[in-house]
């Protein structure tokens, strides 16, 4: 269990033809010891490179890096005593599954290959490791259940089975910190939510530091114990997946965390009334302070309610099409303020055919407003 | 796969013409070193027809050839085929080595310069040997190393740009992420070439050392140039003392006796890592 700081690191990205590009930029960021803390973002946000930073795959263009209080950005990744799966598996394709666990083991041990040790009399010292090594290595197969695949090669091995001996590999070593990238995202997508299980379960049993990158925002809200949420290099919001999902800290963070996204209109606020493309809806006396400005409304997707026609505080909407899910029924409509997704019972939906034109309201309470921008803040 | 009878029989008959005009010096060298001293020679000069299989074989011509090579009866062939075999194996563990290491430096490293290295390392592989022959003889004469193995092993260890080439091209498609777990893992990268790059380069390693190994082993000019005493000549250039020992052709069948004997090592060798070459050389071709 350790604890990782960073402190304004950053990553530039020397770059002949556009001078330098920034990937990387001032993150502040404490996991504590035992923590699973998601990164989380679209492709190119910088969350993969972060956590390459931390292995030390990627040197640290800016900032410092501490794992236990202890500055690391120029130690080798091999000495940080961090672990990571990769998005491949990268597992040695020359090698058995019970090699692929024990490799990192062989290359730490002390006493080194046999004839070194004959020379120098280790003998029975490198025996006792090898033996060390080989109940580590059984110990980890049990927990993963992989003690049947441990004389296989990994071309003989499933997404899933190879998914298993990375985390193998990465447990074997016990190391401070583990790192994922994206170790999911080749799995299907039934054995994608089954081995979420099984990360968080693994997690609790080893109480390690995980660092864990996604794009997945449903992986990350049900991993995360931290959720870190990046958008073009920065951190966005750090707090734990309900804060993010209740009360995102800007639009950016409103429109990505949460299946169907939240629902985000640009318009204008005046002594608490909301008005968009001549439609308003007031918002209550409390938000009144804010003035008269410009500014995006956003309300989730179940937070719509249906009303009567001409109900007060309603807008009108044409149903574009239903999606019925099962236990509820998503609703894509088309309201003067542009295409607005709802989320109802199954029930209340059931009468409901595309096409049809129907009312509806929100409660002001669970409403954002953000400042004007990709990124702007929550008001 | 269903194919038009005709093509077929078009197809089988250029494939039986390819491999009778493969296979037909072979078979007349074998032909003619069982043949008598007087029957070979005419077959060689052609003042007799061709015998596709000799009247009375002389089995006794293969103990006589070993017999017969270099100055000293007997002697004289298990030093060649020492010489031969000393170098041959120096050569092919030299090129391997050098040309993986190099090709992974090629292929892994970014250091300044190596694209312009790698570039005119390519570039030497268009300079005919013929040009650097008297220049090399004259630096290793430098070094005394003439009449020693050295200047035939030496630069084997330096690499061969043909196959640091096809080196850099394996290594360059085996995915990042596999040297990034062996960074993690606490490999250097003399480590990572050797216990991961080496053994997952086997098809490419198949092809260096089987051409290699041909190559030196049949090489006549360099031991030639380099080798002047016999004791230090190899199976190649004690073949050639056939003809300047006695002169003319009247030894013909021992000097293919000879040389049926020293392609034996060769042929084996093809039939013994044919699977992993053919893959080889396919990958090569459509990166797996």
């Amino acid at each position: 269990m350790a604890t990782v700081t960073l402190t304004k690191v950053g990553k530039v990205y020397a770059d002949s033809a556009h001078g330098s590009v920034r990937a990387v930029e001032a993150v502040d960021l404490k996991i504590h010891g035992g923590e699973f803390c998601v990164l989380v973002g679209p492709s190119g946000c910088g969350k993969s490179t972060t956590l390459r930073m931390v292995a030390g795959l990627e040197e640290i263009s800016e900032g410092t890096l501490e794992i236990d209080g202890k500055r690391v950005n120029d130690l080798p990744a091999k000495d940080r005593d961090i672990a990571f799966v990769f998005q491949n598996y990268a597992l040695y394709p020359h090698l058995t599954v019970a090699a692929n666990i024990a490799f990192g083991l062989e290359t730490r041990r002390l006493h080194k290959s046999g004839l070194i040790a004959a020379l120098k009399g280790q003998l029975s010292a490198r025996r006792d490791e090898s033996a060390s090594i080989r109940a580590r290595v059984s110990e980890v197969s049990r927990t993963l259940g992989l003690d049947p695949l441990l004389t296989r090669f990994p071309r003989e091995l499933s997404g899933g089975q190879r998914q298993r001996v990375a985390v193998g590999r990465a447990i074997a070593r016990d190391p401070k910190v583990f790192l994922f990238d994206e170790p999911l995202s080749n799995l299907d997508a039934r054995l994608r939510i089954e081995t979420r299980t099984e990360l968080r379960l693994l997690h609790r049993r080893l109480a390690a530091t995980i660092i864990y990158v996604t794009h997945d925002q449903e992986e990350a809200m049900t991993l995360a114990d931290r959720l870190v949420v990046m958008h073009q290099g920065r951190v966005q919001q750090n707090a734990s997946a309900q804060e993010c999902y209740e009360s995102p800290a800007n639009r950016f963070v409103a429109g990505f965390i949460g299946t169907p996204p939240m629902n985000i209109v640009d318009g204008n606020l005046k002594d608490g009334v909301f008005t968009a493309n001549g439609v308003s809806i007031s918002l209550g006396a409390e938000r009144a302070p804010l003035g008269a400005r410009a500014c995006a409304l956003g309300f989730r997707p179940d937070r719509v309610r249906v009303v009567g026609h001409h109900a007060p505080q309603s807008i009108t909407a044409t149903l574009a099409a239903i999606e019925r899910l099962g236990d509820r029924t998503d609703l894509a409509l088309d309201t003067a303020w542009g295409r607005i997704v709802a989320r109802l019972d199954a029930d209340l939906a059931r009468e409901m055919r595309e096409g049809e034109a129907i009312s509806i309201t929100f409660d002001s309470e669970h409403t954002h407003l953000f400042e004007p921008g990709e990124c702007g803040r929550r008001l | 796969m269903k194919r038009n009878p005709l093509a077929n029989a078009i197809l089988w008959l250029v494939l039986i013409l390819g491999t009778a005009a493969f296979a037909f010096p072979l078979w007349w060298m074998t032909v003619v070193s069982l043949e008598t001293p007087q029957r070979a020679e005419a077959a060689i000069t052609g003042s007799s027809g061709l015998a596709l299989f000799p009247p009375s074989p002389q089995f006794v011509n293969y103990p006589d050839a070993i017999r017969e090579t270099g100055s000293v009866p007997w002697m004289g062939f298990v030093d060649a085929l020492a010489n031969s075999i000393v170098i041959t194996v120096l050569v092919v563990v030299g090129t391997v080595l050098s040309s993986s290491l190099v090709g992974y430096a090629f292929a892994r490293l970014r250091f300044r310069g190596s694209r312009p290295l790698f570039v005119l390392m390519l570039g030497t592989m268009m300079l005919p040997g013929q040009v650097t022959m008297i220049p090399l003889f004259l630096l290793f004469r430098q070094f005394g190393w003439i009449d020693t193995i050295m200047p035939l092993v030496v630069p084997a260890f330096f690499g061969s740009a043909f196959f640091i080439f096809m080196y850099r091209q394996f290594i360059a498609q085996i995915p990042e992420s596999l040297v990034e777990a062996a960074r993690i893992d606490g490999l250097g990268h003399i480590a990572i070439w050797w216990r991961i790059m080496l053994p997952l380069c086997r098809p490419v390693t198949a092809i260096c050392a089987v051409f290699t190994f041909i190559g030196t082993w049949n090489d006549f000019l360099a031991p030639l140039v380099y080798l002047h005493s016999d004791e230090q000549a190899t199976l190649a250039v004690a073949l050639n003392g056939f003809k300047n020992q006695y002169g003319g052709l009247e030894d013909v069948h021992r000097l293919m006796a000879l040389s049926v004997l020293t392609m034996i090592p060769c042929i084996l060798l093809f039939i013994a890592a044919q699977k992993t070459f053919v893959e080889g050389l396919a990958r090569g071709a459509v990166k797996g």
